[in-house]
């Protein structure tokens, strides 16, 4: 049932963790399944400097699950002729609801983080960190930081591929560091993230589609 | 498994990985030809545009420019800062495909350069220019127009 629900939420979805503020009047959609959570978000970027989401993320060990509106705010961004910086702030509020028969009641959530990267055509740099009350459901805290390097420097439209390496840190969890290799696939509006976690043996997928 | 075993095998999907991708001819794929060399910046990293080397400020040329040209437009390329991905390419095609005046658009990101070219009669001067790359997320740095673009 997990597998399916999982799945479900991967085809309803589409696409990576890149840039979590888009272009001014457009639409991203996100799939993102680490080794704690399954999770859908679909944003609108009204103004350079912000969006605005709504995510749906289903805590799988935990049996619940939160439906959110997602601000996200562009703190800084710093430009190079060949480097991109970034600092954002994250948060949401919702509903958490029970899953797979948890028997709680529904109750509100929320959630604070920081995202920032550093990335040129060949390397990457990103820290991610997010702190979620889900009331009854218990809160938890999470950080993650994720290197990556490109083989070759891909063009417009080229099929551009990176690997990555992600090392996270969740103190709630059984193993508090884990570590996930990972690689990246990106060409023009889709991205592609494919991984397995080899502490905490559980595939990672992200996509990311931008429209 | 134990760790070593995992770290392993993390290791051997890292050099498979690398071994299958730097087989990726840079250029085989690209279904437009560059008419300019790929020169890399020659710049160091740069905090803002002041202290920018220009790119080359010549025109990349796709099916649609040359059309666009053919049909009596004006060409412009601005150096773009801040561009390293196709999201970046997405965004500005997007913001700069939708306005009136443009009749072709591509983002080059080995020239880290925006390539317009608009409709016979129309233009965008400088500042429209920035303010539409300030909506894509990106920072212009310099304009070149004309005769420069073409390289005549």
């Amino acid at each position: 049932m997990r597998i399916i629900a999982g799945l479900l939420l991967l085809l309803i979805s589409a696409a990576g963790s890149a840039r979590p503020v888009s272009y001014v009047g457009g639409w991203t959609l996100i799939e993102e399944s680490n080794r704690q959570s399954t999770a859908a978000l679909i944003h609108y970027t009204p103004s350079p400097s912000w969006s605005l989401g709504l995510r749906s993320e289903w805590v799988r060990d935990e049996d619940y699950a939160i439906t959110s509106l997602q601000p996200t705010y562009l703190l800084k961004r710093w430009f190079g002729q060949d480097y991109q910086a970034n600092i954002y702030l994250q948060g949401g509020i919702g509903l958490a609801s029970g899953t797979s028969g948890n028997p709680l009641s529904s109750t509100t959530a929320a959630y604070a983080g920081v995202i920032a990267d550093w990335e040129t055509r060949r390397f990457f740099l990103g820290y991610n960190a997010r702190y979620v009350d889900a009331g009854h459901f218990g809160d938890n805290a999470m950080q993650l930081v994720r290197v990556g390097w490109a083989p070759y420097e891909g063009d417009t439209q080229d099929l551009h591929t990176w690997l990555m390496l992600e090392v996270d840190h969740r103190p709630e969890s059984k193993d508090p560091v884990s570590v996930t290799p990972l690689l990246r696939f990106f060409r023009g509006p889709a991205l592609l993230e494919v991984g397995f976690n080899i502490v905490d043996p559980t595939p990672l997928l992200n996509f990311t589609y931008r429209f | 498994m134990n760790m070593m075993s995992r770290f392993l095998m993390a290791l051997l999907f890292l050099l498979l990985s690398t071994a299958v991708w730097s087989q990726h001819e840079h250029g085989q794929a690209h279904e437009h030809e560059h008419e300019h060399e790929h020169e890399q910046s020659v710049s160091e990293n740069t905090a803002d545009a002041a202290s920018v080397t220009p790119a080359t400020g010549r025109l990349t040329t796709t099916p649609e420019i040359e059309a666009a040209l053919a049909n009596g437009g004006t060409a412009v390329v601005a150096d773009v800062l801040g561009v390293v991905c196709d999201f970046c390419a997405v965004a500005m095609n997007k913001i700069f495909g939708k306005q009136e005046e443009v009749a072709a658009v591509y983002v080059d990101l080995d020239t880290k350069a925006l390539n317009l070219v608009f409709k016979p009669g129309a233009s965008l001067d400088d500042e429209a220019i920035a303010a539409l790359a300030v909506q894509a997320g990106y920072r212009i740095s310099a304009v070149h127009r004309n005769a420069a673009v073409l390289g005549s």
